[in-house]
């Protein structure tokens, strides 16, 4: 592989943000000059690059540059959302020409009003955020390529391995947004990631044994270069969780107590909180609404979700509606307080206005690590990974499919596969009886590992 | 992987097939009224046969053995109908063209968005830093070429105006709603997509396709007393407004309520390994998961998958035949040509419990050899976008009819269900062991249908589970719905179908040990 020229990389640097805030000021401009009441825009560009290595050489190197025009109309109580890749201005005016009228052909909807001002933020929170970080428009490809060849010659070092693949990927992002009722605002984003997928011969037991691999893979991303974990740990960190998959038999059908990993929490969070949005409360189908203010769950646990975490990954100084990013407190000692409201189902469903976007969604974390949660718990299922599955917000059912270990007398065991936990998530995390002090840094949620007792399993 | 959140593959090797995000996307419309013209470069993407030349020439400049320009203009238009109104619609317009060269197996890729001159020849310049070779030969003339009318439609899209997919979506909702009493909610939602691609080749050829598509989504809330239930279901196809006939619409709200209103009654069935009845027509989403994903050359040609040494070799009873098959009229899966240009057909995954064949992109068909003597692989390359490089995917994945009943094959389980719908499911190819999640379906006990269940998961690894099936029916029949297979971040349409089949044992995720 040879090196991109430098001329390259210097055009494909950052547009200035006055420009990108032009772009969306005329598109609203156009919007208005179409007969539309009230237009919310949003101009977008994007220039992400990867390095993909495989087993000793480059295999693949990408390069993408987006820039995209997105806007909202709101014609006489109706509503339209359009978007599109073809900026030349000709075009841009024709496709914003032809939308008004095809919005006008909709049925009013009282509810849907553009963001109010008061909504807007206030002040310029981009450098408490944290957002960009200048090195990384600066990264050529040697410095990903040696990152690369670094995690693909430690896993290397493995005699079980099939294959493995290391990626290096960063990108920058530029976010314009202009409304007919003053907003103008944008700001810019970095990210920068590295991973290893890898696959090893496993000796496992099992009719398949001899085609059985075992697969594992680790990855950080981040916002800044200097929070990147380095090569060796992201290796490392990926042979550790594929060499823990080496041998896995299927565990039992029982009820017992289940201690969930930081990285598989993530799932459950997520799940329990996609019934506190506005729109699934609107249309029935969450049990949210029923739980708020009532203590629902057990009391170690509280969520937070919060925009302004300098350097989070999900963090913003507004969202796609331009709503001031602030602290929301979702969860607090086990009792539901709030839910995701935008604009539209906020109004429509009576609740108050939040945001409908998640950004960095925080588990308040305990004292204890994975370990001494492990040790305490005694016997049990350790959750490392999920296979699949689903969970209701309507009712909370839910069941998935588990990557995990035994727990014997508060020590980790062999590992299971073929297992799958049943239940509903409102009575799990009921019965949540701890949270630890671990939360997996690399992600827009953070929550530690958590352990639940009474947990219904599936296996052989 | 479920309907609302289809799409993540983190892992190595991870796979996954769900129900499309109808409900929470704001997908995009057309203008794809006329026929591919004379000069598809010039009309459609506004640059001309010599540019492309001198675009190629700098993808290649440090050598390809496989190289193509993949230009894609694409409009999606969605018009959702909620709470009675029909308030929301939406349209997008990506365009933009990916280019790609691949040398010794490594893979040199970009794209942009802005198809000037300048843009083109920097992203050239970019993909062709994967090669240090010697530039390749450009052709000095791109042959056109189109193949396949695999899904003409009366009307384009584009000419559908809102005055008639109002009344279609209207239509809808007022059939849920007068269904039953219990309807509580109902969201309607229409997408319909029209795509012109057009692909440049490094051995001259100029291929062209147009691909409508269009989906309508259902979700459907039910309340009796305090018990709320919901359910979703979907009806797409390659085709225009007249694939909605009444007949099918009515059909499609039918089943949707019906499997929304049995969940008032339905519990879920015990925990544990049992026998499971899949029911004729999406429980392909097993075949999908169990063997699909793990016959895409791209894992076996880099040995990851669980099938990279089985070929030739028995996994599954002599009456077990599975296919993949691109070429099928209409279908959300068919394609015209793939995203190589080459001609979709009907690949045989498994025949006769024999293990037969992978499914190949242009890399690994060149990785295996198996295009010789005048005889091309099927083409089975695929994109979502031309934001994305090519991979190996599955088209309409399905099992042919066996020898049994329906009916015998109920009445061959003592204690065990039926899983009949579904929202997805996901693999781990490497070690075979997939899920995926019953909506729907019913305890057997005794050789009867006794209840309904309810919200499951199934488990289990895909090789045994193939020499499980003991028994499949002669019932056949492809799934309706729109299903969106999700792989290495890449979402594209697929279909899936297979007669009712019994797999002799498999973990079920129920309750009460």
């Amino acid at each position: 592989m040879s090196e991109p020229s430098t001329q390259t990389q210097t055009q494909n640097e950052a547009p200035a943000a006055e420009a990108l805030l032009a772009r969306a000021r005329q598109a609203v401009e156009m919007a208005r000059a179409a007969g539309a009441d009230d237009a919310w825009a949003t101009a977008v560009e994007k220039r992400s690059v990867s390095l993909q290595f495989r087993d000793g050489k480059p295999e693949t190197v990408s390069d993408a540059t987006t820039r995209a025009l997105d806007i909202k109309l709101y014609v006489g109580g109706r509503y339209g959302v359009y978007s599109t890749t073809d900026l030349r201005e000709p075009r841009l005016r024709e496709f914003i020409r032809e939308a008004v009228p095809l919005t006008r052909q909709l049925q009013a909807d009282p509810d849907r009003r553009i963001t109010p001002p008061a909504l807007f933020p206030v002040d310029d929170t981009g450098d408490v955020l944290q957002l960009q970080d200048p090195a990384i428009a600066r990264l050529d490809s040697g410095q990903r390529l040696e990152w690369c060849r670094e995690m693909d010659a430690l896993v290397h070092a493995e005699p079980r391995l099939i294959s493995a693949t290391s990626t290096a990927e960063d990108s920058q992002i530029h976010i314009a947004n202009a409304s007919s009722n003053g907003f103008g605002r944008g700001y810019a984003k970095t990210t920068t990631s590295l991973g290893v997928n890898l696959s090893m011969r496993d000796q496992g037991t099992g009719a398949q044994q001899s085609e059985r691999r075992a697969e594992g893979g680790d990855s950080a991303d981040c916002l800044h270069l200097g929070d990147l974990p380095s090569a060796q740990r992201i290796a490392e960190g990926a042979l550790a969780r594929a060499r823990a998959r080496l041998g896995g038999r299927q565990g039992p059908t029982i009820k017992t107590t289940m201690v969930v990993e930081s990285r598989a929490a993530i799932t459950l969070i997520r799940d329990l909180l996609a019934s506190a949005t506005a729109a699934n409360i609107q249309q029935g189908q969450s049990f949210w609404p029923a739980l708020i203010d009532t203590p629902a769950f057990s009391d170690k646990l509280t969520i937070v979700d919060d925009p302004l975490r300098p350097r989070g990954l999900g963090s913003r100084p507004y969202d796609r509606e331009g709503i001031a990013a602030r602290r929301l407190v979702l969860v607090e000692q086990g009792r539901p307080k709030a839910a995701y409201a935008d604009t539209y189902y906020g109004a429509k469903a009576r609740l108050p206005i939040t945001t409908g976007e998640p950004s960095n969604r925080v588990v308040q974390p305990g004292t204890r690590t994975l370990v001494e949660l492990v040790r305490a718990a005694g016997d049990g299922i350790l959750v490392t990974g999920w296979a699949g599955g689903n969970a209701d917000p309507t009712t909370g059912a839910f069941s998935q499919g588990l990557d995990g270990h035994i727990i014997r007398n508060g020590e980790i065991a062999e590992p299971v596969v073929g297992m799958i936990v049943t239940g509903s998530l409102p009575a799990l995390f009921a019965s949540l009886v701890e949270v630890g002090n671990d939360p997996f840094p690399y992600a827009a949620l953070l929550t530690p590992s958590l352990v639940f007792e009474n947990v219904q399993f599936s296996g052989a | 992987m479920n309907r609302r959140q289809f799409l993540a593959t983190g892992s190595a090797g991870l796979a996954s097939v769900a129900l499309p995000r109808f409900l929470g996307a704001a997908p995009n419309a057309t203008d794809l009224t006329q026929p591919a013209p004379a000069n598809p470069f010039l009309e459609w993407f506004g640059i001309d046969e010599a540019l492309i030349r001198r675009v190629m020439s700098e993808l290649t400049a440090n050598g390809a053995a496989i190289a193509e320009l993949y230009f894609q203009h694409k409009r999606t238009n969605l018009i959702r109908m909620q709470d009675g109104l029909a308030s929301q619609a939406s349209s997008d317009i990506a365009q933009g063209v990916g280019l790609r060269v691949v040398v010794a197996g490594q893979t040199g890729y970009a794209f942009t968005e802005d198809l000037t001159p300048e843009s083109m020849l920097r992203a050239a310049r970019v993909a062709a830093t994967i090669a240090n070779g010697a530039r390749a030969p450009v052709p000095v003339h791109f042959d056109p070429r189109r193949q396949g009318d695999l899904y003409p439609v009366e009307r384009p899209w584009s000419e559908v105006g809102l005055d008639e997919k109002l009344p279609l979506i209207q239509k809808v909702e007022a059939l849920v709603r007068a269904a039953d009493p219990a309807i509580d909610k109902v969201t309607v939602q229409l997408t319909d997509t029209d795509e012109r691609v057009l692909i440049a080749t490094l051995d001259g050829h100029l291929l062209v396709d147009r691909r409508p598509s269009v989906l309508l989504g259902l979700m459907v809330t039910a309340k009796r007393g305090a018990k709320t239930q919901s359910n979703l279901g979907s009806l797409g196809a390659r085709d225009g407004l007249s694939f909605y006939t009444d007949g099918r619409l009515k059909a499609q709200v039918d089943e949707v309520v019906a499997r929304t209103l049995v969940l008032f009654d339905a519990k879920r069935p015990p925990a544990g390994e049992m026998p499971v009845m899949l029911a004729a027509g999406a429980s392909s989403v097993l075949l999908h998961e169990a063997i699909g994903h793990g016959m895409e050359a791209d894992f076996n040609r880099i040995g990851t998958s669980i099938y990279s040494d089985m070929i030739g070799k028995p996994v599954a009873a002599p009456f077990v035949n599975v296919v993949d098959q691109g070429n099928l009229p209409h279908e959300l899966g068919t394609l015209n040509m793939d995203d190589e240009g080459n001609a979709t057909g009907r690949a045989a995954l498994v025949e006769k419990g024999i293990l037969k064949s992978y499914l190949h992109d242009n890399l690994s068909a060149r990785h295996y050899g198996i295009d010789r003597d005048g005889v091309a692989h099927v083409g089975s390359g695929r994109r979502e976008s031309y934001r994305f490089p090519i991979l190996p995917r599955m088209t309409t994945t399905f099992m042919e009819n066996g020898p049994h009943t329906r009916e015998e094959i109920v009445a061959a389980i003592d204690r065990g269900i039926v899983a009949e719908t579904f929202t997805g499911g996901q693999v781990a190819i490497g070690p075979g062991d997939f899920t995926f999640y019953v909506k729907n379906g019913w305890l057997v006990e005794g050789g009867k249908i006794t209840a309904p269940i309810k919200d499951v998961n199934l488990i289990g690894n895909g090789p045994e589970a193939l020499k499980r099936i003991t028994m499949v029916a002669n019932d056949f029949k492809l799934d309706p719905g729109g299903w969106i297979c999700g792989k290495y971040s890449q979402s594209v349409p697929v279909s899936i179908g297979m007669p009712s089949a019994l797999v002799s044992r498999m973990t079920v995720g129920g309750e009460n040990v």
